[in-house]
């Protein structure tokens, strides 16, 4: 047997490029039994090699997969019911090479375009997308997202439900509607990757693979020249940027660690190195985004060597432009901490007074935490002591409530 | 040197609805455990069984369709291995991954008949 340990998620991304290719040839009416037909391929895996291991397990899978394909054709043939028109003939010739490198990158995409499809609801997109391109289950969408497993069940169903009786077809659109389709996937990307990057729950391995799969959907995107847009290579640098910094967040004790005490040493330069050649192509065209000031932003912070050499003045600029481009609380809460961290405490007031708490919902504590920022700043910390109780009290996770406290001791 | 036979009874992994990521860290237990007994040099072979089960019984050989027995009482899969004592048997079956699962391992000598 071979001592070469298993690829990384080798089962989760194997199933998730599975489940691409059957539906391109079953179709997406056939979902469900994809899903089920691809889990029973796992099972049988798991069973065999837990005796006698393969040696290797990529092409075990694949194999696999080629003869689930054969099952599936006979199954669907017999049944012979609610098979609709095949996209592909069933001939071996035409099962090799939808198993080619390509081939299966291109249902993969198709898959992320279905997902991002109008018909479905923001919420139901991003459970669909974690279930059927990044292979993950109720279970894991549930710990990932911080919902009730029940909920997540529902959205798939939703989802699934939408996808069939809308007709919506299994491939990337074009004309008009590829455009909005298009932005609609970097947002999911962007979401699923804040879903992983800005929660502080206990889960820190689904958290990770929250980020992991964002990252690898917005590379299967750049390997595709129509796709390559500078708004795209702006949200991978993005991606890139936050990433390296994953590991340093949160001590091994599970306490949040900030900016200012990460250690930067452990910041992953290879990641840092991605995301600079990407913002390098993003900066090639003219066309601006979202992504390209928080990649600017982001990557302000990583080329500092020490939290004291931020350039603030450069980020209060990215910032300002970010601002001017699309108008948000949070863009206007994080300038009044820059402000703050140049001195300029009049105009991080002035923000601060601008912003509702209501706005903000569940993070209005962030609100007070920088409110809290400004009075120490000021050395006012009576004031300052108030502001972290209120933040305290708004605080809806234990990871964050925890560092609000340690602050109040300091 | 002995041969015993470790038997795996336990819930089938089909009924335990596992994602691939609990798959995949699953069958690096097995892996590591298989690779313990081949780095220690105890010999072991085996194989692994499917769900399925026919069954004849009695006197007109009625043939029956599984499963007979609770899904977690399922014999999954055996190993052969070679040990001096049942207790070193015991001592391997130490790392076997699915405890957590409810799985147990049970151990039989291998009858050898002497002339």
């Amino acid at each position: 047997m071979s001592d070469e340990p298993l690829v990384e998620h080798l089962f989760r991304h194997q199933f998730g490029k599975m489940v691409s290719v059957l539906t391109r040839i079953f179709g997406l009416s056939n979902l469900e039994m994809i899903e089920d037909a691809v889990q029973d391929t796992f099972v049988n895996a798991l069973t065999k090699w837990r005796i006698q291991a393969p040696d290797d397990p990529e092409a075990w899978l694949m194999q696999a997969a080629k003869n689930r394909m054969v099952d599936l054709f006979r199954k669907t043939k017999a049944e012979n019911k609610h098979t609709e028109q095949l996209y592909y003939s069933p001939g071996a010739h035409h099962l090799n090479e939808l198993l080619l490198d390509h081939e299966i990158e291109d249902a993969q995409l198709r898959m992320i375009f279905v997902a991002c499809h109008p018909a479905l609801k923001p919420e139901e997109q991003i459970a669909f997308a974690l279930r059927s391109i990044a292979g993950f289950n109720i279970k894991e969408i549930a710990v990932g997202l911080l919902l009730p497993e029940e909920t997540v069940k529902k959205r798939l169903q939703r989802a699934r439900k939408k996808v069939v009786d809308q007709g919506i077809e299994f491939a990337v659109p074009s004309g008009a509607e590829l455009l909005p389709r298009f932005n609609r996937v970097m947002d999911v990307i962007y979401i699923i990757f804040n879903e992983g990057f800005q929660s502080t729950h206990q889960a820190q391995i689904i958290k990770k693979d929250l980020c992991g799969e964002a990252l690898r959907l917005c590379q299967l995107l750049l390997k595709r020249d129509e796709m390559r847009s500078s708004k795209l290579y702006a949200l991978f640098a993005l991606l890139c940027f936050h990433s390296s910094r994953l590991d340093t967040k949160i001590s091994p004790e599970g306490e949040l660690i900030d900016l200012e005490h990460q250690d930067r040493t452990q910041w992953f330069w290879p990641l840092i190195k991605l995301g600079n050649e990407a913002m390098n192509k993003a900066m090639e065209r003219d066309e601006l985004s979202t992504y390209y000031f928080e990649a600017a932003i982001a990557g302000e912070h990583i080329k500092a060597r020490t939290f004291a050499e931020t350039d603030w003045d450069q980020i209060a600029h990215w910032y300002a432009c970010l601002l001017e481009w699309h108008d948000h609380d949070i863009y206007r809460l994080n300038l009044a901490y820059v402000h703050i961290q140049q001195g300029n405490f009049a105009n991080a007031e002035r923000l601060l007074l601008q912003i509702p708490p209501k706005n903000l919902a569940d993070r209005q504590y962030l609100l007070f935490g920088t409110w809290a920022e400004l009075h120490k700043a000021k050395g006012d910390h009576q004031k300052a002591n108030a502001s972290l109780k209120e933040a305290i009290e708004a605080v809806t996770n234990d990871v964050e409530r925890r560092y609000l406290r340690g602050k109040l001791r300091g | 040197m002995k041969e015993f036979m470790m038997i795996f009874v336990g819930t089938s992994y089909e009924e335990l609805g596992l994602s691939p990521e609990q798959m995949q860290a699953r069958m690096g237990k097995w892996f590591a455990w298989s690779n313990k007994m081949e780095s220690q040099g105890i010999a072991h072979r085996g194989e692994a069984l499917h769900d399925a089960v026919k069954r004849i019984s009695g006197p007109d050989r009625v043939v029956g369709d599984g499963p007979f027995v609770e899904s977690k009482e399922l014999v999954g899969g055996y190993y052969i291995v070679k040990a001096e004592t049942v207790e070193d048997v015991v001592e391997i079956a130490q790392d076997f991954p699915d405890y957590d699962l409810g799985s147990s391992v049970e151990i039989r000598e291998i009858m050898v008949f002497d002339q």
